[in-house]
């Protein structure tokens, strides 16, 4: 049976994801070279334009999925 | 039988000494109980309400307003950052972030059309039902805290 192009961009999302949760699985056993989300996104946020940045993404996210 | 000058745990000597951990404990307890049901009832007002309303913008911007007010008037003790990260490992991170902007982009650069949609038009049907979206703004407001502490 054929997929439909809606189905291979919906799989392609759930296997990017997928992905990340994998990372993140893998990052949080003892002794990973990976760093967890926290870990990048806090090394991210060490400069103040870098924290500043960061923020407003999470606001836009919940702009964009909340109010909108 | 007397066993008061018997040496006991660390809770045991806290007590004798006049200083005890645990009401500090429990009312640090009670007072994340109470901010999580703060958090919750809103999170659950705010899923209520109308998309592309005023009320729905309000009910974001207070959220971002407060929180950036605490970061920059109170920041709480933060969790230290890593000092470096390691190249390799994070380069996996950045094929999985770029692989997701691309395929979203282009979905958008196609316009969302149903056969090639975009990530905002596959979450906005689950966010329908009320509880769904409320439980997603609580999450998003936790996940905002967590930014704010790192």
């Amino acid at each position: 049976m054929a997929m439909s192009t809606r189905e291979v961009t919906i799989i392609g999302f759930a296997i990017v994801i997928a992905a990340m949760f994998a990372l993140e699985f893998l990052a949080r056993r003892p002794g990973s070279r990976i760093p967890t989300v926290g870990q990048w996104l806090g090394y991210l946020m060490r400069p103040r334009i870098g924290r500043v940045l960061v923020l407003l993404g999470w606001w836009w996210l919940g702009w964009h999925y909340f109010a909108r | 039988m007397a066993t008061d000058d018997v040496p006991g745990g660390g809770d045991r000597l806290g007590r004798r000494s006049g200083f005890s951990p645990w009401p500090a404990r429990r009312r640090n307890r009670a007072r994340a109980a109470v901010i999580g049901i703060v958090l919750a009832g809103y999170a659950w007002a705010a899923g209520a309400t109308e998309p592309f309303s005023t009320t729905a913008l309000v009910c974001v911007l207070i959220p971002g307003v407060v929180l950036a007010a605490i970061a920059y008037a109170w920041p709480p003790q933060r969790i230290p950052p890593p000092e470096k990260l390691d190249i390799t490992g994070m380069f996996y991170w950045v094929i999985a972030v770029g692989a997701l902007f691309e395929w979203e982009a282009s979905a958008w650069k196609d316009n969302s059309l149903p056969w090639h949609p975009s990530l905002t038009d596959l979450i906005n049907p689950l966010l329908g039902p009320h509880v769904v979206k409320s439980a997603a703004i609580l999450l998003w407001i936790c996940v905002g805290w967590a930014l704010v502490r790192r």
